[in-house]
Order: structure tokens, then C-alpha cells, then sequence
């Protein structure tokens, strides 16, 4: 495995990355603006793209540069566009926190990291010092799979939601950069184009909501029950 | 022979894709989806055959058609053609002239990803079909463009998205998992899955399955992943509910079926097993529950297709050449039946102009003869003989009641009551009991919206009282090749 | 030639005495010139106080021997953590193994405690409102600075903040990893608070939002001068903690001689400057936080806490 033969300088460059990528995911998790999430959203997904550049340097992944590049590309500068885009023509600015307080949310994402933690640790079998990048990135995939969901599960607002959709592809996408840089190529790519045509589906699903429901906080939406 | 076969089987509905759009033409996208399905279906049945001796393996080894993925497709193709039958009768009624070829290239959109789905042979590949077949039938559940459709698609799309990208980490850590064993770069064929599945670290194993369980179980209708399903089903127009209920929890159970297959055989199998017996009984007790309580006719058969694809994981997680038997032909008696119930539904709402039960009365009046079929569908599809879906539920039961899921099935014997109380009762009340208006609405007859009951509701009955034995040996092959039987 | 540890020791404690209201002043005066404003002279803390003590005394009837003990209580602390962390030189002094970073902590919450104390004890509305809001966000701020103390010590091995200090200076992958920097994050978050800074505190002379300044409405003359040097004198410490535990551990005397101890005092200074212009630009670009909102600074605190222990675990 690609991460039985790293170095110490290696390891601390891609847990960097790793952290900080994490940390935004916290930030979206705590703000009350909908452009921060978006911003946010941003870098972290250009972290990823230099995540993805810097396993493609050290493990001599040459297509990694294409995917790095594309990723920056893609989810770095268009996705983000296009979210900010959405959030323009939908006129709101601030997320009504209805459930959870952003506060609560981020001791309650501090505690969801503790649990992937333990999960991952579980999970690993590697000897030192490949077990810890390996556990890092395991927690790091896990917390920004359940860090996306309590985003999808507290927000009212669709395009918060969206953004916790993004949030859990990109945790996958930081994880298996990490620990399967070999993975086909063909994969890598072809995720990267769902994700556009993702949201250009709820790009054009938001904007029917608006027209037909009248509003986009799924609060409203309430019709359909039993 | 057989890639010949698979490629009229693929470029069938993508010419009817290509025609719908490119000729903006209501008719003719109408007979074009209904020639496609045709074909279809005619193509898939030789090519189940032919996977009898020998899976085939196409391009480089990306599409692989095994006996399992063929059965499926099977299924697959008798919904499309049988709901393109209806759509054509029943997308009339809508008096949306303008939309109706966008409809016909998104439905036939649909099949095409959905049978894509079935052939592949690779996990990821595979995942990446499961998730077009997401974004296309979203735009097909909020056709109509209501409220509630629209926000039935936004809830569908929300939560499916959601499930299916904890599948993808579990693709992602089975990937990793086996990458300690096959090398760093491999291709993630089922087979080298299977291989490789009892040397990976077995809590790795454990973690990735039941994600990968979560993940397609969401998709599959699994509860409590299923919250999309009667909001989904409900809003979209009859004939993408029937293929929603018929097919595209087929192609997800498939999934579900060929991971359980790699974990069989290691370590972790048990608890695999497990985990789908749970959530099978889960769903078909939480089904229970709602179908008694219903008000919604069309939310009624969403909770019956939740109540079968529970039977289907008991089916496949109860194990055995039995148990997958019964699994696999439950697949396609619950696709023939709901698709039957769907289309009565549709009937019914469109003659009542009302979703809900209690609008609808005296059943028998508006339609004297599809009304029967109807009637004996919903007594099918409680699981009554003698209709196919009672020889399926028995065999399953038999696979469960020897081994150490004795308690599963127990309780699937005792919700099997209530869901038949339960349900039967709602069409008592639609057939027998009397109505407050007194006039009589009247629904034009049309062959479109009746002959697919027909072809629906014969099979149910010929599959009920006689088990080809052929299809034995299909299951058999089944049980050997992919669920783990070999080993 | 080398002092003996016992100059040291007082030398320590005598920095922090006299160089604390050097600091406010700073502080306060550059808050003024980022405003664009002159503000007040660097050493205008000195002469309020030299002011005070040479005011009258006056206590309200309903005050009881609390009263006058509270504010020496919390003098008496803050003289004695001086004793316990690195302030001068950076090997351990004899007595200050008499507490640990913990033990430092619990000092320092003790003077806030004995104040907290006073402001019930004459009776009067605002004091009570000043010291059950103090209590409130000393609920908020206690499992982040527990926290933080936790995790610099699973980082260094050692609960003594001078073995914190060489393994800073001796390893630089410690001092950038991931837990030391998330540490340094949810200390400066703290800083904030227990320094009485915005985005939680303001200056303000109405009463009905004051929160520490309340507590102490009731004092005049030397005591209000004893509480206010006590003040400054924590804030001292903090920052010194901040420096020279967490983030900037160099340019401490080793040997222990009078020239090296005052290039030591300079040096702190310098490293003084440094946080306090980061804690100006804070504030200049804060404003003050709703009541309700005051738990989400510190709910980031807990959550770099919380990250830290993680990474520590994992790198």
C-alpha cells in the first residue's frame, strides 16, 4: 500500500491538508450565512485538489495531476459559481438555525469526530507510522460523512442541504485520495461530472421549488405525511 | 449470440430516447418506448438463457452478464414494456401535449440506466450507474409540476443522494480493504471482490458492508431508510411509479444481493446475514404498521412495494439455494403484481379524481372488468394463493424456518396477517361499501390502460399455480455462481 | 555570575507585579491609535493607580469581612502563579513544583472566584448581575481551558509547563503539528475572554451591560486599586502562559544571569507586543456578541480543544 513506504514529512503534509479540510467543514457547520458555507465549500475543495497533487508527487500517481487539476477545476471554481449563482437568485442570505444552534452543532461535531475516531481506529490494522495517516484519514472520512449529514438533517434551507450532499462527497473523495490513490482513474473523473450534473439538477430543482412550493426552506414542506 | 443480444437490448431504448427528443413528437415518442420496451423484453429472455452456460464478460471485462444481472433484467424489461403500455393510455389524461416526448426520453432514460446497472462489473461502475438512474428519475417523479410533486422530488433526491454516497464509501473501503491483498491498482470486478473478501481485515469487512448496506438499502426502500419511497411513488405519474416499484428497487436489491455475496463465505458473514434479516423484518413490520393505518391510495402500494423489498432482504439474508430461490422469484412476482396495483391506482385516481381511499367507492361500477383484475391483484399482492407472490413468501418462509432465523420468520408469519387484514380491508371499503354522491364517475375506456392489467395479472396467475421448473435451475445458478453457494 | 534561584524566584514575581500595568496601557493605547485617536500615555495605569491608593476608603454598610478580604485574595493569587510558570528563565525554580499547570489554573480561577464573591457580598443589583454573568461564562470557558491543559499535557508527556516549553523549543514537527496549533487557537479564544476583550466584553460605563466591571462598583481607594492591579496582573500571566508555554517559547534566560534576565524581561516585552497588536486587530474588527451568541466562540474553543486531543492521538 501506497502508505506503508511514507515519510514523516509526507505524513504531516497530507494530515495538514487533511485537518484543515476538516476544519472548514466545521466552519459551514457554524456560520449563519449561506455565502460563508459556499466559500468555505471552495477552499476546501482546492485543499483537496492539493491533496490530490501532493500524493500524486510523492507516489508518482501521474494522473492524480489531471484529477487534481480537474478537481480544482470542477468543485473548486464552478461548483461554487454555480451555488453562489443559486444563492443570488433565491434572495436568501441567512440560514434560520430552527433545530440546532451553530454552537451545539460544533460540540456535537467535536463529538462525532471522537466517535470516527474510535471506529477508525478499529478498523485499522496497520503498523506505526502508516497507522497514523491511515487512522487520520479514516476519521477524516468518517466525521465529514456524519458532519454532511447533521448538515443535511439541522438545515432547513435547500441550499444548505446541497451543500451537505457536497460535504459528503468531498469526505470520500479527501479519504480515497489518501488511502487509494490507485484507484481507476476512470471513477475519479466520472464522480467529478456527477457532481456538476448534480447540481445543475438542483439547480433547476430549486428553482422549482420556488415556483411551485413558494419557498425553498424544506420547513414548508410539509404536505406530504403518513 | 449473447453480445449481439445485449446490444439490441441497449440500443433499443436509446433509440427511443434519441427519437423521442430529436422528433418532438407526442405519437411517436409514445410507439417508439413501446417498440423499445418490446424488443427488450423479447432480447432479455434468450439472454437469461445463455447465461445459463457461462457469464459473459464484454469490453475489456467492464460488462459482465451473469445469471443473476440477466434475471434481473428480465424483470427489468417486463416492467418497461408493461408501463409503457399504460403511460401511453394514462400520460393522456394529463394534457401536457407539449412535455410528453421529455417524458417518454427521461422514462426510457430511466429503463436504459437501470438495465446499464444490471451488467455492470465493476462496484464503482456500478454505483455510478445507480446514481444516473437517481438524477433521471427525479426529473420524472416532479413531472407534474405541483407542489407536491416538486417537493416529493426534492425529498427523493435529498435522501437517495445522501443513502447512495454512504454506499460509495463502502465501494471506497471495500476497495481498500481488498487493495491489501490484489495490489494498489486493480480492477474491482465482483469476482476479484469475492476472492479477496476472507483475507481482508474482517472489522474493515464488517464496516464496508453494512455501509454498503445503508447505502443501497436507502435506495432499495429498506426501512429506515425508506422515507422517500411513499412521497416518491405517490407524486409521480402511475407508470414511473409502477417502474420505480417494479424495476428500480430491483436494481438496488441487486446490489444489496452481490455484496451480500462477497461477504458469504468469510468471517463476517454471519453478522452480514444478520444486519439483512434485520432490516428486512424491520421494513416489513414498519410496513405493516402503516399499510393498516393508510389513507392514501397510491401511498398504500408504496408501502406494499416497502413491505416486499423487506420480504426480498429476508429472502436473501435467510441464505441458502431456498432462500435465494424465493428471493429472486419474489422479485419478479412483486414486479408483475405492483405493477398490476399501480396501474389500477392510476385508474382508479384519474376515474375518482381523488388520492385518497376514501374517495374512492364502488369500485365495481367504473370498472366491471379491470376493476376484478384489480381486486384479485390486491388479494395477490397480500400474499394469498393462489397467486405467485404466495409461492415466493412460502418458499422464503421454508428457507427461514429450519435454520437459526427462526424468530424472523415467525414474525413474518404474524405481520403477514396483519398486512393481509390490513390491506384487504381498504379495498373492501373501495369495492363493497356504499358511497355518499350518488352518480357514477366514467372513465373512457381505451385498450392502453387495461391490456397491461391483463398481461400483468395472467403471469401473476400462471407463476402462482405452476413453478417452471427452469427457473430452478436459474436460481440454482444463482445460489452457486454469485450468493456464495460454491464455496 | 549566576543569581541564585531565590532572586530568581522573587525577580519573577516582581516582573509581573510592576510590568503589568505596563502592558494595559499598551494595550489600551493602541486600541486608541488603530482608531485613529491619540489615547492615553503608556503608563497612565501607574498613575491610577498610585491615584487610588491615595483615595479614601469606602464601605457600604452591608459589606461584611468578605469585602476586604476578596481583593487580597485575589492579589495573593495572582503574586503566586508568577512562582509556578515560566515567566524569566526556563528551568524549572525550586518552588515551582509546588503546583503544576493544573494547579496554576486552579489558582488563577480562585482569584476570580474570591471577586465573583465581592461583587454578591454588599448586596447591591449590579454586582449581582456582574457576578452571575461572570459565573456563566466561567461555566462556558472551564471545559475548553480544561481541555487545553489536557491536551498540552497528552502532548508533552509532563503536566509542567516548563517540560512544555523545552519540547517546543526542541522539536519543531511538535510545535507545527496539528494538535500544538489547534492548542494555540483555543487558548487565544480564551485570552479573550479571561481578559475581559470583545468579541464578550466591552468597556462601557452603563451598568446594565457591564459584566466584570460590575462586579467591582462597589470598591474605592486601595482596594478598587488592589482589584484592578489583580486584573492586570492576570492578564499578564495569560499572555505570559500564551507566550511562553504555547506559542512563543524562545528568548528565555537559561543561565539565570542579571544581564540574561534582562534581556529575558525584553524579550517578553517584545513577545508581549506581538499578541497584544493580534488581540487589538481582534477587537478593532469585533463587535460585541449578543448574550446568546457568547457560546459560539467558545464553542469553537472546545472544538479546537477537542481536535487536539484527537491529533495527538493520531500523529
Amino acid at each position: 500500500m501506497f502508505l506503508a513506504h511514507v515519510n514523516p514529512l509526507q505524513a504531516s503534509i497530507f494530515s495538514s491538508l487533511a485537518i484543515v479540510s476538516l476544519l472548514l467543514t466545521f466552519v459551514m457547520l457554524g456560520s449563519h450565512w449561506l455565502r460563508n458555507y459556499v466559500y468555505a465549500f471552495a477552499a476546501q475543495s482546492w485543499l483537496i485538489a492539493a491533496l490530490s497533487a501532493s500524493v500524486a508527487y510523492f507516489g508518482g500517481y501521474k494522473e492524480l495531476y489531471a484529477i487534481a487539476a480537474l478537481t480544482a477545476l470542477f468543485r473548486g471554481l464552478v461548483l461554487p459559481f454555480l451555488l453562489m449563482g443559486i444563492v443570488a437568485k433565491l434572495n436568501v442570505k441567512r440560514e434560520i438555525h430552527a433545530i440546532l444552534q451553530p454552537s451545539s452543532s460544533l460540540v456535537l461535531g467535536a463529538f462525532v469526530v471522537m466517535f470516527a475516531f474510535v471506529i477508525s481506529n478499529h478498523m485499522n490494522r496497520q503498523p506505526p507510522p502508516a497507522a497514523h495517516v491511515v487512522v487520520l484519514a479514516l476519521t477524516i472520512m468518517l466525521s465529514m460523512k456524519f458532519l454532511g449529514f447533521l448538515m443535511l438533517s439541522v438545515r432547513d434551507e435547500a441550499v444548505s442541504q446541497i451543500l451537505g450532499l457536497l460535504v459528503l462527497e468531498n469526505g470520500i473523495f479527501l479519504g480515497s485520495q489518501i488511502l487509494v490513490p490507485g484507484m481507476p482513474l476512470l471513477i475519479e473523473i466520472v464522480i467529478l461530472f456527477d457532481l456538476l450534473i448534480v447540481v445543475a439538477c438542483f439547480g433547476m430543482l430549486v428553482r422549482f421549488l420556488v415556483v411551485h412550493a413558494g419557498t425553498t426552506s424544506s420547513r414548508a414542506l410539509n404536505r406530504l405525511v403518513g | 449470440m449473447g453480445p449481439q443480444l445485449l446490444s439490441i437490448l441497449f440500443l433499443a431504448p436509446l433509440a427511443a430516447i434519441v427519437l423521442s427528443l430529436g422528433v418532438r413528437n407526442a405519437r411517436i415518442a409514445e410507439y417508439a418506448t413501446v417498440g423499445a420496451a418490446i424488443i427488450d423484453i423479447i432480447v432479455s429472455v434468450p439472454l437469461l438463457l445463455r447465461t445459463l452456460s457461462g457469464s459473459l464478460f464484454i469490453a475489456h471485462n467492464y460488462v459482465q452478464v451473469d445469471t443473476i444481472g440477466a434475471w434481473v433484467i428480465v424483470c427489468i424489461s417486463i416492467v418497461y414494456s408493461l408501463s409503457s403500455i399504460y403511460a401511453v393510455g394514462y400520460m393522456r389524461l394529463l394534457n401536457e401535449e407539449k412535455r410528453l416526448p421529455v417524458f417518454y426520453g427521461l422514462f426510457s432514460g430511466f429503463a436504459f440506466t437501470m438495465l446499464a446497472a444490471c451488467v455492470m462489473n465493476n462496484a464503482g461502475v456500478f454505483w455510478i450507474a445507480i446514481e444516473l438512474t437517481t438524477l433521471i428519475s427525479t426529473f420524472l417523479v416532479g413531472f407534474e409540476r405541483e407542489a407536491e410533486s416538486t417537493e416529493a422530488a426534492w425529498k427523493y433526491i435529498v435522501v437517495v443522494s445522501g443513502g447512495i454516497s454512504l454506499a460509495l464509501l463502502g465501494t471506497v473501503l471495500f476497495y481498500w480493504g481488498s487493495s491489501f491483498v490484489l495490489g494498489p491498482s486493480y480492477a474491482m470486478t465482483w469476482v476479484a471482490l469475492r476472492q479477496s473478501a476472507p483475507q481482508v481485515y474482517p472489522p474493515l469487512l464488517l464496516v464496508s458492508f453494512l455501509l454498503v448496506l445503508v447505502g443501497y438499502g436507502t435506495k432499495a426502500g429498506l426501512a429506515p431508510m425508506h422515507t422517500w419511497l411513499p412521497d416518491a411513488h405517490s407524486e409521480s405519474p402511475a407508470p414511473v411509479s409502477a417502474m420505480l416499484s417494479g424495476a428500480l428497487l430491483n436494481a438496488s436489491m441487486l446490489g444489496i444481493a452481490r455484496f451480500l455475496g462477497v461477504v458469504t463465505g468469510t468471517s463476517v458473514s454471519r453478522f452480514a446475514h444478520s444486519a439483512v434479516v434485520g432490516f428486512g423484518i424491520f421494513s416489513f413490520v414498519l410496513a405493516a404498521f402503516f399499510i393498516v393505518r393508510q389513507s392514501g391510495i397510491k401511498r398504500l402500494m408504496a408501502y406494499s412495494s416497502v413491505e416486499h423489498i423487506g420480504v426480498q432482504a429476508l429472502g436473501l439474508g435467510f441464505g441458502g439455494p431456498l432462500g435465494v430461490a424465493g428471493a429472486l422469484y419474489h422479485m419478479l412476482n412483486h414486479s408483475l403484481n405492483k405493477s398490476l396495483m399501480f396501474f389500477g391506482a392510476g385508474n382508479a385516481m384519474r376515474a375518482y379524481g381523488s388520492k385518497e381511499i376514501r374517495g374512492i367507492r364502488r369500485v365495481l361500477k367504473v370498472f366491471p372488468i379491470s376493476g376484478v383484475l384489480w381486486l384479485l391483484g390486491a388479494i395477490g399482492i397480500a400474499g394469498a394463493p393462489p397467486f405467485a407472490l404466495f409461492l415466493s413468501e412460502f418458499t422464503i418462509l421454508r428457507a427461514g424456518i429450519g435454520g437459526r432465523y427462526r424468530w424472523a420468520a415467525i414474525v413474518f408469519v404474524v405481520f403477514l396477517i396483519v398486512i393481509f387484514i390490513g390491506f384487504l380491508s381498504h379495498f373492501r371499503a373501495m369495492y363493497f361499501d356504499e358511497a355518499s354522491e350518488p352518480e357514477i364517475p366514467r372513465l373512457p375506456w381505451t385498450v392502453w390502460r387495461t391490456l397491461p392489467m391483463w398481461l400483468a395479472f395472467l403471469p401473476l396467475l400462471l407463476l402462482g399455480l405452476w413453478w417452471p421448473h427452469g427457473l430452478w435451475d436459474i436460481f440454482h445458478r444463482v445460489f452457486l455462481d454469485v450468493m456464495g453457494g460454491g464455496q | 555570575m549566576i543569581l541564585s534561584n531565590v532572586v530568581l524566584q522573587i525577580g519573577q514575581v516582581l516582573c509581573v507585579l510592576l510590568l503589568a500595568p505596563l502592558l494595559q496601557g499598551f494595550i489600551l493605547k493602541a486600541e486608541e491609535r488603530v482608531q485613529r485617536s491619540r489615547g492615553p500615555s503608556i503608563f497612565q495605569p501607574y498613575r491610577d493607580l498610585w491615584k487610588l491608593f491615595h483615595k479614601q476608603l469606602v464601605v457600604p454598610e452591608s459589606a461584611s469581612w468578605i469585602y476586604l478580604i476578596a481583593p487580597i485574595v485575589a492579589f495573593t493569587a495572582m503574586l503566586i502563579v508568577p512562582i509556578l510558570i515560566p515567566v524569566l528563565t526556563d528551568r524549572p525554580l525550586p518552588q515551582s513544583d509546588m503546583g503544576d499547570m493544573l494547579g496554576g489554573g486552579m489558582i488563577l480561577t480562585l482569584g476570580s472566584f474570591a471577586i465573583i464573591l465581592a461583587g454578591l457580598d454588599s448586596g447591591n443589583v449590579y454586582g449581582g448581575i456582574g457576578s452571575s454573568r461572570a459565573v456563566m461564562l466561567a461555566i462556558l470557558t472551564e471545559p475548553t481551558l480544561i481541555l487545553v491543559l489536557v491536551g498540552i499535557s497528552l502532548l508533552a508527556k509532563a503536566m509542567l509547563p516548563f517540560v512544555v516549553n523545552h519540547l517546543l523549543l526542541s522539536s519543531a514537527s511538535t510545535y507545527w503539528s496539528p494538535a500544538h496549533l489547534f492548542l494555540i487557537l483555543a487558548f487565544f479564544a480564551l485570552l479573550l475572554v479571561e481578559t475581559d476583550r470583545l468579541p464578550i466584553h466591552s468597556s462601557t460605563h452603563l451598568e446594565i451591560y457591564m459584566i466584570d466591571e460590575a462586579r467591582i462598583l462597589e470598591y474605592s481607594g486601595p482596594l478598587l486599586a488592589l482589584l484592578k492591579w489583580a486584573s492586570m496582573m492576570k492578564q499578564f500571566i495569560l499572555y505570559t502562559i500564551f507566550c511562553n508555554v504555547f506559542i512563543l517559547p524562545w528568548g528565555m534566560s537559561q543561565l539565570g544571569t542579571p544581564l540574561g534576565q534582562l534581556g529575558s524581561i525584553g524579550a517578553l516585552l517584545l513577545k508581549f507586543l506581538l499578541i497584544a497588536l493580534a488581540v487589538v486587530v481582534v477587537e478593532t474588527v469585533q463587535s460585541r456578541l449578543r448574550f446568546y451568541r457568547y457560546q459560539e466562540p467558545l464553542a469553537a474553543g472546545f472544538l479546537f480543544a477537542v481536535l487536539a486531543i484527537v491529533s495527538s492521538q493520531l500523529l
